[in-house]
């Protein structure tokens, strides 16, 4: 039994996903609340604040940093970077 | 879902903000904002000129142009406003006019890459005289204009690219006057590169701004963006984000179009995107210096001279 236990602890942690992952930076002052880049982001990472009009990201390990949200903001407030 | 967001994100509207300052330096294309101007942009919330205004800095930066090569001219409406926001040369001039003070500033520094940022009302109505001309003399001038298909800063008023049967407050009825094909009239009166993309393909808008800016002629873009606060609103066409939806949906590519059948051409009514006519012309003020050195060297006089 303690074998078991000491295996389960020694086994690698889940691995991180494959593909390319992003880290989204948003500027919520420069943001007029459209929710165009929380209505197209395929993976879910931004989410409109419950009381603010501006987005905030709620799943940063979901991003793919496929820069559809900082391409199509229409003011500029989203900055998306690729994490090595 | 907004407890959720409460728990990993308990944050105040401003909290956690970065300073503006540090916020230009955040990226490539935010770099060539300017930096003492009023932001957020003047645009309503969602307009697809924000866009529009991401893809030109990208182009130009793909590019590699110095800032100080490159002049940005406009005339009136929401899309002039954009080069209030960038940090280039830039001229605001009178209603329809981009075009023409554009020619003069070409002729004038052959050198420039001068791009001519329009509306469509701006392009088509008042000023569609200055864009035949400017596509027939194939002078050097990258032409973006921005297709809301209204006039959206003066109220919804029917522009030249109203589709038919479309609502405007100048045609409460709808409208009955066929569009204008911006891009078929360019090509037909003579320019060199003619590209259309929507604002929900901003990519595709990158890198045919990219290729109408080195193209040595006249070169349109057609932006096709939408005005979801007088045109959506008057048809009923939803959000920002419910129109940029309809754009991704009823835009076809080039070369998806085609491999369609002649009968579904025929009957096509999505927006073609793609790289739509080329050719190779002499250009406007190449031709026009050699003509200066040829009458300097050979010392031609005009042949209703009347001089001595």
């Amino acid at each position: 039994m303690t074998e078991l236990v000491s295996a389960v602890n020694q086994a690698p942690a889940k691995p991180a996903k494959k593909g390319p992952r992003g880290e989204v930076k948003i500027f919520a002052t420069w943001c007029k609340g459209c929710t165009i880049c929380v209505e197209f982001c395929p993976t879910h990472v931004l989410a409109m604040h419950p009381n603010g009009n501006h987005p905030i990201v709620v799943d940063q390990e979901k991003c793919t940093a496929c820069h559809f949200c900082d391409t199509h903001c229409p003011d500029l407030a989203i900055v998306v970077r690729k994490i090595e | 879902m907004s407890e959720h967001i409460l728990s990993v994100h308990d944050l105040d509207v401003n909290e956690g903000q970065i300073p503006r300052e540090d916020w230009f330096e955040s990226s490539d294309t935010l770099q060539h904002l300017r930096k003492n101007k009023r932001f957020p942009t003047i645009w309503c919330s969602g307009c697809g000129i924000g866009v529009v205004m991401g893809s030109l800095i990208r182009a130009i930066e793909s590019l590699g142009l110095e800032n100080n090569n490159v002049a940005l001219v406009a005339g009136i409406g929401c899309t002039a406003r954009m080069p209030v926001y960038m940090d280039y040369n830039t001229l605001h001039t009178t209603h329809g006019r981009a075009l023409a003070f554009a020619t003069g500033l070409k002729i004038a520094r052959p050198d420039m890459k001068i791009i001519a940022i329009m509306g469509d009302g701006d392009a088509m109505a008042i000023g569609g005289n200055h864009f035949i001309h400017a596509a027939r003399r194939n002078i050097g001038i990258t032409a973006l204009v921005v297709n809301n298909s209204i006039y959206g800063m003066t109220g919804g008023q029917q522009s030249p690219t109203t589709p038919l049967d479309m609502r405007a407050t100048t045609a409460p009825y709808g409208n009955i006057e066929p569009p204008f094909p911006i891009c078929d009239l360019a090509s037909a009166a003579g320019a060199t590169y003619v590209a259309r993309s929507t604002v929900y393909h901003p990519l595709e808008l990158d890198k045919y701004l990219a290729q109408a800016i080195s193209n040595d002629g006249f070169s349109l873009v057609e932006a096709v963006s939408y005005c979801h606060t007088t045109y959506g609103r008057i048809n009923k066409l939803g959000s920002a984000a419910d129109m940029m939806r309809v754009l991704k949906e009823n835009s076809i590519s080039k070369s998806a179009y085609d491999k369609l059948s002649d009968e579904e051409r025929e009957f096509n009514t999505k927006t073609v995107r793609g790289v739509l006519h080329t050719k190779k012309r002499p250009e406007y003020t190449k031709v026009y210096g050699t003509l200066v050195d040829r009458v300097h060297e050979e010392a031609i006089k005009p042949r209703n001279y009347g001089g001595h």
